[in-house]
């Protein structure tokens, strides 16, 4: 099974005198079991995409397909609860978004919400808790004396206590200091490998979408304008250009490598892959 | 006389820890300093101490011969401006013209001189043309440009970037890392910045750089010497350049590179693989 978006549009302010559209007529298949990344500049339409994995925005024209539910343009939906349950949208700074008493409480509220018993909710959102490394002694503070970091780590838990089956983050680790955001990529990449979980991860960090996302979608002006492998996405300069898409790094040392005419192959994502093949290569 | 001076600073939120723990140092006038350490390492705390929003509990901080004080404040506030890490927090005004005018009607400014000094000053950050936008229509970089007019047009002698570049998006990063190399290279001034950041690459462009971690003075020196050691840096959990990865993973696979930079370190291992 996969997620497809079908002929989807959408268009902020439909009937307006300053309507705008946001997507524009979008055919996309996201597979399952995988993590996708979902880049392109601010304003090109990758949030709106996105919210409508969880049916926050219904498609103006067109339709979405997810897991069983079925989205279609001008149609009344019956299956938000389920579909909400299924589908775990994370925010951008989704730390805001916290109002519980207790961080424990916070957690459950996801759960709870859902139809779990109190016990149930209470059980789950210590396991999530776990995941995302929030001590136990922080379980009755108030999130609001929480780090940055920590509350966003919180803010994830509320969702992964409801156990979705998809999992979408918008931004996740923007303004985190890098070993926070190290952690929080980390946690999707292992839930990604051991729960077979769908993820799907709005970013701007190029880095860690060729390290981490399998397949990569690129938005401009509300279209699709790439959608395949990371590592040819960005074994492609041209694109890269015509997008103003960031190299990584690692790209650009793996290029002034070839330059050279050192053998580094494709799959090398990692600098320890790279000073492998290359070692290979070298007399010392 | 160095134009800030922290004599064995401390300061905490609560009693049990201590969120700045007896830190020293001096900061040059016209000076670009960097302040890195991990989250909770006392950064933003010792920013806020030195811009004076919050008490000195123990310690001084004198800032151009003037002990920070209550009495004081006022006279140290003139001297500095602070640009936060939330676009959004900081937008005073309904337009652009209204948020750097909104300084300039605090320091008494007649409204028919504020116009040139505007325009003075959003043509300085590049935003001319948006003098009459809303805040909404601007992007996070532009908001941000915005602040730093309103502080600019208050002429002060230091600016504090809190994080300013950490909730924009690559281009807007861009943007303000320009505005703010622009602002350090501008000798006619001469303002001094003070810039909290993770982002390696704008630590290697300051003059000084300022490691703390856990409250206290890690490290104060030239960013080239900070990045020497990886592994003292990975101990408190700072992120390593890359090019500072690349020497250390091929130093695993025993292979010593030398260079500074990416394209020199390929010239190494192209000279090595030729010498087959």
């Amino acid at each position: 099974m996969a997620i497809r978006f079908k002929s989807l549009s959408y268009i902020y302010d439909k009937d307006m005198p300053y309507a705008h559209k946001a997507l524009d007529n979008i055919d996309l298949e996201i597979k399952e079991g995988i993590i996708t990344a979902i880049i392109g500049e601010t304003g090109s339409g990758k949030s709106t995409l996105v919210e409508h994995l969880n049916a926050l925005l219904l498609p103006s024209e067109g339709s979405l397909e997810i897991l069983d539910y079925n989205l279609v343009a001008n149609q009344k939906i019956k299956f938000l609860k389920p579909l909400r349950k299924d589908v775990g949208l994370v925010f951008q700074f989704s730390e805001y978004q916290l109002f519980e008493e207790t961080v424990i409480k916070d957690v459950a509220f996801g759960p709870l919400n859902f139809g779990f018993s109190l016990e149930e909710a209470i059980a789950r959102a210590k396991e999530a808790l776990k995941l995302v490394k929030i001590d136990e002694s922080l379980f009755e503070t108030s999130p609001l004396e929480l780090s940055g970091g920590q509350k966003r780590r919180v803010a994830i838990a509320g969702i992964l206590a409801c156990d979705p089956k998809i999992i979408v983050l918008d931004e996740p680790t923007a303004g985190l200091d890098p070993k926070g955001a190290k952690e929080i990529i980390n946690l999707f990449v292992s839930l990604n490998r051991q729960s077979h979980k769908t993820i799907i991860i709005v970013s701007h960090d190029n880095e860690m979408v060729y390290n981490c996302c399998e397949e990569t979608v690129v938005l401009s002006h509300g279209q699709i304008k790439y959608h395949g492998p990371t590592l040819d996405l960005f074994a492609d300069e041209k694109i890269l250009k015509e997008y103003d898409l960031l190299e990584p790094q690692i790209v650009t040392f793996k290029n002034l490598l070839a330059k050279k005419g050192i053998k580094v192959s494709k799959q090398a994502r990692t600098i320890e892959m790279i000073a492998k093949e290359v070692a290979g290569q070298v007399k010392r | 006389m160095s134009l800030i001076e922290i004599r064995d600073l401390s300061y905490s939120y609560n009693e049990s820890k201590k969120a700045v723990d007896g830190i020293s140092l001096n900061i040059e006038k016209g000076s670009y300093t960097t302040i890195i350490g991990h989250n909770g390492s006392g950064k933003s705390t010792l920013a806020k101490l030195i811009a004076g929003l919050l008490p000195i509990k123990q310690g001084e901080v004198i800032v151009n011969g003037l002990k920070m004080s209550e009495e004081n404040l006022p006279e140290i506030r003139k001297e500095l401006g602070i640009v936060f890490q939330n676009p959004d927090n900081q937008f005073i005004g309904s337009t652009v013209k209204d948020d750097i005018a909104f300084g300039l009607e605090n320091k008494r400014v007649r409204s028919e001189d504020m116009e040139p000094i505007i325009e003075e000053y959003a043509n300085k950050v590049g935003l001319s043309a948006f003098l009459d936008h809303e805040p909404q229509n601007l992007s996070g970089g532009q908001k941000q440009r915005v602040a730093i007019a309103g502080i600019l047009a208050m002429h002060p002698n230091i600016i504090i970037f809190d994080e300013a570049t950490s909730m924009l998006d690559p281009k807007g990063k861009k943007e303000i890392k320009k505005l703010m190399y622009d602002l350090a290279d501008d000798e006619a001034n001469e303002i001094t910045i003070i810039s909290i950041t993770h982002d390696i690459e704008e630590v290697l462009q300051s003059d000084d750089c300022v490691v703390l971690n856990k409250g206290k003075l890690f490290m104060h020196d030239k960013p080239e010497k900070v990045f020497e050691d990886a592994e003292k840096l990975r101990q408190i959990d700072l992120d390593v350049p890359f090019i500072e990865q690349i020497r250390e993973v091929f130093r695993k696979q025993h292979i010593k590179l030398k260079a500074h930079d990416m394209e020199g370190m390929v010239d190494e291992l192209w000279r090595f693989a030729s010498n087959h």
